[in-house]
């Protein structure tokens, strides 16, 4: 044997041997890339059927038809509509939750063993199913004999249709929503604010700093990231909500309650125009897209400090 | 901290049991209405005291549902066993095909890693319905639509970006050198990986998995659009019970209380992880 | 049992090279200390013989066969990792026995019992790593890394975590403990009175290059460079520019204004333009009397450091060196003016531009 084969013997199992080593992520991440994939067609047919004619009960109409599904949006009442009963529901909701969640959290704060017995509770609406905690709200509305209408009979307000009154259905779905996710926002506040640093606040307790004083200038601003990131989750759930909205009132009364995946889902199975409601999905999209790209961003600065490299 | 005054305390104090009635008060007083018949529920003003019933439960576990029209028969407890099928099946399937690739997004900084960690957590931020309506499509096509495993692949949509984000930070807690040292004393990466990181990270593994079961048994609008009658789990089944059953309160009380216990039980038995599984592990509790 | 050999490993991590062209050999039963400045690639260099890393160039062999291409558990590599790395999981015994249980050894029990005799941690073998102290972990550590007999035993600064009594101890048990398993020791280490103590030999690794393989007392006498000079010692070594001209065969240096005479074995006989002189703070001897050979200085400050008084010391020209020596041996406080002198044998000579040491070794003086 020469020199030469000798050389070739020897380095040939050792390249395998390396490779195979290399390999080794990518074999272990193929199926969570596989599901990858798996959203990604259908997010990519998405996208081109909202460029499309498309009815299911018409199919031979079928064709490309540019951007005009978004463009007859905006002459589209309804469309407008949508969008501003999505955003009205994602502020209010957002806003009550979050000012509600800290305000709990406040309350909580010393670790006592009946405040974390209190926040354990408080983990029940939120682990309920949000649809199901619709059906609960829904027997307790009952006009004729749910619990709250008869409550606030006897404060005086007679015929009080919660959701199925137009002017007071966002209130009740709204309602609805601050009861099951509040808790979420207020366990992440409570755990952001029993691990905030104690030093600062015992330095402002012995210099005798007014609590108000304290509250906005040292326990919000220590709060803020924990705030931020609590908030922005909830924006993103909040802004495409369909369980609670769904089996609440289906969108009604009218189309008071149309938010933009509700409304899409009409579009889809009731009027059975794909394109549009594949447009509508991805004007909603583009706006949690743009949200999530911020929220990122900060919850990947939060998870590096919980995991202590930052 | 405490240096409160007793009007200050005696806010504290209300403030609590204002908050304490406003998010109990639902739960305890569907749990009461299930135990009452249709006339108990229907009297005014309600009672708080009354001779409890377990005749909705009877009727739910029975299949055979007292209406005014007669008797309808209604397999609310088929719903039930499907959420339990569907939920278990994804999170083990999610936990399978999870945990490896988290250890690998922890262990091995590389490309394509990140993108399918980061293309996972942006999707648990859009809109389902995006995903979900030309994929049922595709079902239609391919056969799956109305299957169990149709369904429970999608709820990796849920499971997936829960148990890889989650669990990733636990493995990455877990100093690499301690593998290291395993392998050194003779040991495979396929050891390493079983004997000693899933097992320090098996806290994490658990938190995600019952997290996940949680979500997936919650999820709604997967299973609107995707499953049928026989296939539907309790949330969908829920709802069509309600159009259903009409008038049968009762009845409506105890399948609500039958669909949320499961959850409920194992939020209370996994209370310390759901903090950091609820924010995928960005903040510790 | 096998010698380990390295040969002109090579690693970078993007720019950043950390082990350039490498080559050691380390026989059977000897401790080598790889010793260098923090960030120098210790540790990356122990890694790779371990496995972890893959070198890009080189091979590295134990018993003249390659194992870049061996997975790590098939190396015979024993390893002792800077923060212990135990599996917290296992209790102490398992920790030690997990490698003997993986090869199927027999009488495992017997071989921990006798191991954890040797380390003094029988009493707390049931023990989980978490109820350990530090000192304990790090003989846990130790004994997984010995107990298995490795042809090849890796030391990743262990005495690093541990308090410095402890540390002491360690300095004066590790070798004979090290010496009983005759296998082929690389010790890392940032500290080098901790390498001087326990290797034979000691190779000095900075940016990734080695500088200098030998003895620790010839490294201390005759460093290769002058940042190997200033790694040993403390306080480091006192450098001062000189121009050293020869005359009659004797090289004569103006230090500080004085010229003093350079007339040693070691050091070169001809004219140099630049160079550093180089002479340890142990070697600086300080007194009132003045006289050929001495240079006038004056004390600026006293400190006691280990045992030994060390005197900051300003020539004329500004220039400072500093002079450690026992506290008895100094009659002189702050302030005084005094007179510096040191023994031509304890002068060390370095290139200006490339910092190495000029002259002849001490080897090649005896050949």
């Amino acid at each position: 044997m020469s020199m030469a084969q000798l050389v070739e013997t020897e380095a040939a199992p050792r390249r395998t041997k390396r490779w195979r080593g290399r390999l080794l992520p990518y074999l272990l991440s193929l199926p969570a890339l596989l599901v990858c994939i798996a959203i990604l067609v259908p997010f990519v047919t998405a996208a081109v059927y909202s460029l499309q004619r498309y009815r299911l009960n018409l199919p031979y109409l079928r064709g490309f038809i540019g951007v005009d599904n978004y463009i007859d949006f905006l002459s589209d009442p309804a469309f407008w509509n949508t969008l501003k009963i999505s955003l009205v529901y994602t502020a209010v909701t957002v806003i009550a939750e979050l000012l509600l969640g800290l305000g709990i959290a406040l309350l909580l704060r010393r670790p006592t063993r009946f405040h974390n017995a209190v926040s354990i509770m408080l983990l029940l609406p939120l682990m309920t199913a949000p649809a199901i905690a619709a059906l609960m709200w829904k027997l307790m509305t009952n006009p004729s004999f749910g619990i709250l209408s008869y409550l606030v009979g006897l404060l005086g307000v007679h015929d009080f249709k919660w959701a199925s009154d137009p002017s007071t259905a966002l209130f009740t779905v709204v309602l609805v929503d601050v009861w099951v996710y509040t808790p979420f926002i207020m366990i992440l506040l409570l755990a952001g604010l029993r691990s905030l640093p104690r030093q600062p606040f015992e330095a402002a307790a012995l210099d005798g700093v007014p609590a108000s004083f304290v509250f906005f200038r040292i326990t919000l601003p220590m709060l803020a990231p924990y705030i931020i990131t609590a908030s922005l989750f909830r924006l993103l759930d909040s802004i495409q909500q369909f369980d609670i909205v769904y089996a609440m009132t289906q969108g009604g009364p009218g189309d008071r309650l149309m938010v933009f995946q509700v409304q899409a889902y009409l579009e889809f199975f009731q009027y059975t125009n794909v394109g549009r409601s594949a447009a509508l999905l991805m004007i909603l999209w583009l706006i949690t897209n743009i949200l999530s790209n911020i929220f990122i961003k900060n919850w990947l600065r939060l998870r590096a400090r919980a995991h202590g490299h930052a | 901290m405490d240096h409160s005054s007793l009007a200050g305390r005696i806010f504290r104090g209300i403030a609590l049991a204002l908050v304490l009635v406003f998010f109990m008060f639902p739960i305890v007083w569907i749990l009461l209405m299930s135990f009452q018949t249709n006339e108990q529920i229907l009297r005014i003003p309600p009672r708080i005291l009354f001779e409890p019933t377990l005749a909705n439960y009877e009727a739910l576990i029975s299949g055979q549902l007292r209406t005014a029209a007669g008797n309808l028969q209604i397999e609310f407890m088929r719903n039930l066993m499907n959420s339990f099928v569907l939920s278990s099946a994804s999170v083990i399937l999610a936990l399978l095909l999870g945990v490896p690739a988290a250890y690998a997004f922890a262990r091995f900084k590389f490309r394509l890693g990140e993108t399918i960690a980061f293309t996972l957590l942006s999707f648990r931020f859009a809109p389902p319905l995006l995903v979900l309506l030309p994929l049922s499509l595709y079902y239609q096509q391919l056969g799956l639509n109305d299957t169990y495993f149709g369904i429970v692949w999608v709820y990796q949509l849920i499971a997936l970006p829960l148990i890889l984000w989650i669990v990733r930070g636990y493995f990455e807690d877990i100093s690499p050198d301690i593998e290291h040292a395993y392998r050194l004393a003779g040991h495979s990466w396929r050891e390493a990986f079983t004997r000693i990181a899933v097992p320090l990270a098996g806290p994490g593994i658990a938190a995600a998995g019952l997290l996940s079961f949680i979500f997936c048994w919650n999820n709604f609008v997967f299973a609107l659009i995707l499953a049928s009658a026989d296939k539907q789990p309790v949330t969908v089944g829920a709802l069509a019970f309600v159009t259903a059953s009409g008038i049968q309160y009762g009845q409506i009380a105890a399948a609500i209380v039958l669909s949320v216990t499961p959850t409920l039980l194992l939020a209370l038995y996994a209370q310390r992880y759901l903090v950091e599984g609820l924010s995928l592990g960005a903040v510790k509790g | 049992m096998a010698r380990l050999e390295l040969k002109s490993v090579g690693k970078s991590f993007g720019a950043v090279s950390c082990a350039r062209d490498v080559s050691l050999a380390v026989e059977p039963g000897e401790i080598v200390a790889v010793f260098g400045p923090s960030g120098s690639g210790k540790t990356v260099l122990l890694r790779m013989i371990a496995g972890m890393f893959e070198p890009d160039a080189g091979d590295i062999l134990v018993g003249g066969r390659s194992i870049v291409d061996a997975p790590p558990e098939q190396r015979g590599i024993g390893m002792a990792f800077q923060n212990f790395a135990l599996f917290p999981h296992m209790s102490a015994r398992d920790n030690i026995a997990s490698g003997l249980r993986a090869s199927g050894a027999a009488d495992i029990a017997a071989k921990v019992a006798a191991m954890s005799r040797l380390l003094k941690i029988e009493h707390v073998l049931g023990h989980r790593p978490r109820e350990l102290s530090n000192g304990q972990k790090q003989r846990t550590a130790l004994a997984r890394a010995l107990i298995g007999n490795p042809e090849v035993l890796l030391l990743d600064d262990p005495l690093r975590n541990v308090d410095a009594k402890l540390r002491y101890e360690m300095r004066l048990e590790l070798p004979s403990l090290l010496r009983r398993s005759s296998a082929a020791v690389l010790y890392v280490t940032q500290d080098y009175r901790e390498a001087m103590a326990i290797a034979d030999r000691i190779a000095v690794l900075i940016n990734g290059r080695l500088v200098q393989v030998a003895r620790p007392e010839e490294i201390y006498a005759r460093p290769a460079s002058v940042a190997v000079a200033r790694l040993f010692g403390d306080p480091s070594i006192n450098l001062s520019e000189v121009a050293p001209i020869a005359e009659q065969g004797r090289l004569t240096a103006v230090v500080a204004g004085t010229p003093i005479r350079l007339d040693a074995d070691h050091l070169p006989t001809d004219t140099r333009e630049r160079c550093w002189l180089g002479v340890r703070p142990d070697d600086v001897v300080v007194t009132r009397q003045g006289g050929e050979g001495t240079i006038p200085a004056r004390i600026v400050a006293i400190t006691p450091l280990h045992e030994r008084a060390v005197v900051l010391l300003r020539f004329a020209d500004g220039g400072e060196w500093l002079a450690a020596l026992l506290p008895e041996a100094l009659d002189a406080g702050a302030d005084e003016d005094v007179f510096v002198r040191f023994a031509p044998e304890a002068a060390l000579l370095f290139d200006h531009a490339t910092g190495e040491r000029i002259g002849v070794s001490p080897r090649r003086q005896a050949a």
